[in-house]
């Protein structure tokens, strides 16, 4: 087996240009993933007895199936009933779906770590409703969240690979443009595995560093 | 459209295409639990290799530190064609299945070689010291100190990365490995309507992993109480 870089250089901004659509697809699934979540992880808290058996029901079902064959009933089977969507949307709507269940279930793990002696120990020092929510609950909550919600993104920005599928052109899909013109594979997928590499620990440096020192939470890097 | 549906359930439903379906299955199933098992036994070595203090051992740690690093941070998808196109390039014939499953192996090793370690770190140090104490060298305090406690936190954790396995293998079917999302793509091809097919295929992962995550939770509760400091 003879290895030969030479010839992907050229395309390595392409290349980076998708890595660029990743990062985006993964950033727009988490955000709308922990809005969703968050509404999810309330009515399982606050809701009726339905509410909360629908929420249960929603989560076990997006937890036990896999995100690939999620997105092929959403972008192949939702077209028979007349929805019809670009892949960008497909992928995006499917990988929301998938974070709204197991954000939800993150966020009420940590609402759940909150105790009602806090909010009691809090109005003993004399502080109001609203100054205990905001110095007391809400950096615990932070601080409890911010590690596994940081995980969950890396495991979400590799997860975007699977875009390719549809046909999307993000780093992966690239990866398969470029490979079906140079036929370098090896090669290719290579330094595709080193931009992938490259970016999530960044992503994971930067957040451990965030998470350190502006809320205090738990992290570290290896 | 409902009616279409209706129409197409007896055809689909027949006694092959069951089998067809449920040989998949069992095919997801089997490379996600030979990978786990096979990852297992991988990973342990190398959670005991990154163990070490040795100053000779310097370069293995490195090594073993690179590589769960890597691992852990290459999509699935990413992995899977970089084997396949490395087997291809080194011209070894293997089966699709085969392919796949090194894949699920190396990245189930950098998984799981993590859970240990965190698994041994969560025996405090003073036993590791009272260990050293009792002249015991770095293995038998493996042996007789830190595994007997520690099995118990690292069970819970590779049992539900093994259910998420099983999901992740529906990648696979990407390279052309016959399990179950590869069959719902055969038979959509068929000519099957896709919400039939797909939602088919999405119970059935549902039917696999749903009691098995049960099951996992049941262990995690049972055996969290019993874990001391």
């Amino acid at each position: 087996m003879q290895l030969d870089f030479s010839a992907i250089w050229g395309h390595f901004p392409y290349l980076l240009g998708g890595a660029w659509i990743s990062l985006q697809v993964a950033f727009l699934a988490f955000a709308g993933g922990m809005l969703l979540g968050l509404i999810f992880a309330s009515l399982q808290a606050f809701g009726n007895r339905v509410a909360r058996r629908c929420v249960n029901g929603y989560i076990g079902f997006f937890m036990n199936t896999p995100q690939l064959v999620q997105i092929y009933f959403i972008f192949f089977a939702l077209p028979e009933i007349g929805v019809l969507m670009t892949p960008y949307e497909a992928v995006l709507l499917g990988m929301t779906l998938n974070a709204g269940a197991y954000l939800a279930e993150i966020q009420r793990a940590g609402f759940e770590s909150v105790q009602v002696t806090e909010m009691e120990a809090a109005e003993t020092m004399g502080f109001s409703r609203i100054q205990s929510i905001r110095y007391v609950i809400v950096p615990h909550i932070i601080k409890v969240l911010f590690p596994p919600l940081s995980n969950q993104y890396i495991i979400m920005t590799l997860g975007t690979s699977m875009a390719a599928i549809f046909g999307l052109e993000e780093l992966t899909g690239r990866a398969f443009n470029i490979n079906s013109e140079t036929f370098r594979s090896v090669e290719i997928f290579t330094v595709t595995a080193g931009v992938y590499i490259a970016i999530t620990f960044l992503a994971t440096l930067s957040l451990a560093l965030i998470g350190r020192y502006g809320f205090r939470a738990k992290m570290r890097l290896f | 459209m409902l009616e279409t549906l209706l129409n197409e359930i007896p055809r689909f439903f027949t006694y092959y295409n069951i089998v067809f379906l449920l040989k998949a299955l069992f095919a997801t199933f089997l490379l996600s639990a030979l990978g786990c098992i096979i990852g297992s036994v991988l990973g342990f070595l190398i959670a005991v290799g990154r163990n070490t203090t040795s100053r000779i051992l310097m370069p293995l740690r490195a090594a073993l530190i690179i590589y769960t690093e890597m691992f852990r941070r290459i999509p699935f998808l990413v992995t899977l064609m970089l084997a396949f196109f490395v087997f291809q390039a080194l011209n070894w014939d293997l089966p699709m299945f085969s392919v796949a499953l090194v894949t699920v192996c190396v990245i189930g090793t950098a998984f799981i070689a993590e859970i240990v370690r965190s698994g041994f770190e969560s025996v405090h140090d003073n036993q590791w010291d009272a260990a050293y104490a009792m002249n015991f060298s770095y293995l038998q305090t493996l042996r007789y100190v830190v595994v007997p406690q520690a099995w118990k936190v690292i069970l819970p954790p590779v049992f539900s990365f093994f259910i998420l396995f099983i999901k992740d293998t529906a990648l696979a079917s990407q390279i052309g490995v016959l399990e179950l999302t590869y069959a719902g793509k055969v038979m959509n091809n068929k000519g099957f309507s896709a919400t039939l097919v797909f939602g088919t295929i999405l119970v059935l992962y549902f039917s696999l992993s749903y009691p098995l995550a049960k099951f996992g939770q049941r262990l995690e509760k049972k055996l969290a109480p019993a874990r001391n400091r």
